[in-house]
């Protein structure tokens, strides 16, 4: 057993963002939030890390509720990638894999062959083994994402959440690191806008509307012409791909193309 | 492989701090023997000697006033000051994440100075709130109004220069409004001449309040280096990295008033060294905070023991408030600072 959530609730302003769900992922698999825009994706994913707190149900990890485990222990068991994280500050890509470390580290320890070790093997896994020195503000989108998931590793979780990391990267750089997220081993959960790269990546997906989970399962399953129809507003036509895989085309609703 | 190892250099950690020792030692010799009376190095040094071993080696007792009582009194309250300034300049350029952000720019320095004046001319809470106590509500309740600003206007890094702005206008007006409208003509010109930053007054007895302030400031400061270096990417990134967020803000957000506070109701209102020196230091020791502070510490303090006697000694026979001299500096450097973080990010 690894991260689920039960009946988990939270809003802002009155307004209900993830309204009561209930999900759980499975040990080493790679789990797929989907849902159109405002559907409570990211803030799910941030109540999974405890960045937000529920404001009712609960979040469990192997079990236990995350309110009650420490926020270090916390980061060395569940690592977060964010959407398009930057920074103002001049640092190097070891720089920024080496941060992946904190929660490993007391506050006056100095670094250890562990931490070098960790750091090292990150970098291995994500393919940036010979790029310690790079500086970040000369690292393309997809390079940036790949150091944001070694920073990730380095803090050898068993779970790694991931909102959107595909996000502004042109196809091949979104191929890319998709298939090094399946070939991590280790749990993920990753929120994902493309339903073609769902379904090509992801075990299993969620469908997420309104705050709500309207399916899950695995992607044939969920990804259904009449879901995607009654959920994303648009009319699709799903085959199997030459991967074997689900393929969705987009169909143009009639008049939408004689107006351009 | 063959790239650099980050951990301890133990030898190299050594060389820097000796380095900056000798620098420091050297800043604060230079500051005890330039000044309006001519005196040899020799009798400094007894005069140094006679004061902190308690010797008894003949030196004229002006010089010996001079020297010790004036000019080291001085020379390590400037250092003090400087170092707790950039100190709190790094800490609020971290936490922040603007490269823009110091006491004096977000108006805390303004704030305490206005506690202080407070204190100072309207007499609030009789003789038992002290001028540093006045300066250090000042201060918390200016921070707090740039943290409300900032939040109310989004919260993005770049809100915090605008509300700290906006702070400072306002709490120089309530220091200006205090001042004329309620202190004699010799109270305001005492006030006018003090905000600018002025270490003429300085005696023994600021330092033993001084010194604690800024050393245990820097020990908490010290105690966050790595949650600090976590902010790189911002609060819920140093969150999901297990740094307890809401506790280091608040935590590092006093120490930076209290040190911000009590270094105003000293010597006044220095700006831009909270600015220069953390940006400068980046580029001698890196931007990680475990290195960074230390250089912050000893490279303001010796900046500031420079400025002082470059106001001492600019002029002769006159004394420039210590605020025109940092800022001479410090507005160009703010302008160069200004100039890179509009590059965009590519």
């Amino acid at each position: 057993m690894t991260l689920a959530t039960r009946e988990a609730r939270w809003g802002v302003g009155g307004r209900m963002i993830v309204d009561g769900i209930t999900l759980e992922a499975k040990p080493g698999r790679v789990l797929g939030l989907i849902g159109p825009n405002g559907s409570g994706k990211s803030s799910l994913l941030r109540l999974l890390c405890r960045l937000r707190n529920v404001a009712s149900g609960v979040i469990l990890l192997n079990g236990r509720d995350i309110a009650e485990v420490g926020r270090k222990e916390l980061a060395r068991r569940l690592a977060f990638v964010e959407q398009q994280a930057t920074t103002e500050v001049q640092l190097s890509v070891c720089d920024v894999v080496r941060l992946g470390r904190t929660p490993h580290r007391a506050a006056l320890a100095s670094w250890s062959e562990a931490d070098e070790h960790a750091v090292e093997q990150a970098l291995e896994r994500v393919g940036l083994g010979e790029r310690h020195e790079q500086h970040w503000h000369t690292l393309s989108g997809g390079e940036r994402q790949r150091v944001h998931i070694a920073r990730a590793l380095a803090q050898e979780p068993s779970e790694l959440i991931l909102d959107e990391p595909t996000n502004h990267l042109d196809i091949q750089h979104q191929l890319a690191i998709l298939s090094l997220i399946r070939r991590l081993g280790v749990t993920c959960i990753v929120a994902l806008h493309d339903l073609n790269l769902a379904a090509m990546f992801c075990d299993e997906i969620a469908l997420l509307q309104g705050g709500r989970l309207l399916a899950a399962g695995s992607p044939d399953t969920v990804l259904t012409e009449e879901t995607i129809q009654a959920v994303f507003g648009v009319a699709v036509s799903i085959r199997t791909g030459a991967s074997g895989r689900r393929h969705i085309e987009y169909l143009m609703a009639s008049g939408d193309g004689a107006a351009d | 492989m063959s790239h650099a190892v980050h951990g301890p250099n133990w030898p190299a950690r050594l060389a820097l701090g000796l380095l900056a020792t000798v620098a420091l030692t050297l800043s604060v010799a230079l500051a005890v023997t330039i000044g309006e009376m001519k005196i040899p190095l020799d009798v400094a040094l007894r005069a140094l000697g006679n004061g902190l071993f308690g010797l008894d080696w003949p030196v004229g007792a002006i010089q010996q006033g001079v020297i010790f009582d004036y000019r080291l009194s001085r020379a390590l309250m400037a250092g003090l000051c400087g170092g707790a300034l950039a100190l709190s300049g790094a800490i609020l350029q971290a936490l922040l994440r603007n490269p823009l952000a110091e006491p004096y720019i977000l108006g805390i320095s303004a704030g305490a100075s206005t506690g202080a004046v407070a204190v100072l001319i309207l007499g609030v809470g009789g003789a038992a709130v002290t001028v540093s106590a006045g300066a250090f509500v000042g201060s918390c309740i200016a921070l707090a109004v740039v943290a409300l600003l900032a939040a109310g206007a989004g919260g993005a890094s770049d809100r915090v220069i605008l509300a700290g702005v906006a702070t400072s206008q306002l709490f120089n007006a309530a220091t200006a409004t205090i001042v004329t409208t309620l202190a004699s003509a010799e109270q305001a010109r005492g006030v006018m001449f003090w905000l600018l930053g002025n270490f003429g007054g300085v005696r023994w007895p600021d330092l033993w309040i001084a010194t604690p302030v800024a050393l245990i400031g820097f020990a908490i400061c010290m105690l966050h280096a790595k949650a600090l270096d976590a902010f790189a990417f911002g609060a819920d990134a140093a969150a999901s990295l297990g740094v307890a967020v809401t506790r280091v803000r608040v935590v590092l957000f006093i120490v930076t008033a209290v040190m911000t506070a009590i270094m105003v109701s000293i010597v006044g209102t220095v700006g831009f060294v909270g600015l220069i020196i953390p940006h400068a230091a980046r580029f001698l020791v890196g931007s990680g905070h475990a290195r960074l502070l230390p250089a912050c510490l000893v490279g303001g303090a010796i900046f500031m023991i420079l400025a002082d006697i470059v106001s001492r000694t600019l002029i002769p026979q006159q004394i420039l408030p210590i605020g025109v001299v940092t800022a001479l500096f410090g507005a160009p450097a703010f302008a160069i600072i200004l100039y890179r973080a509009r590059r965009p990010a590519s």
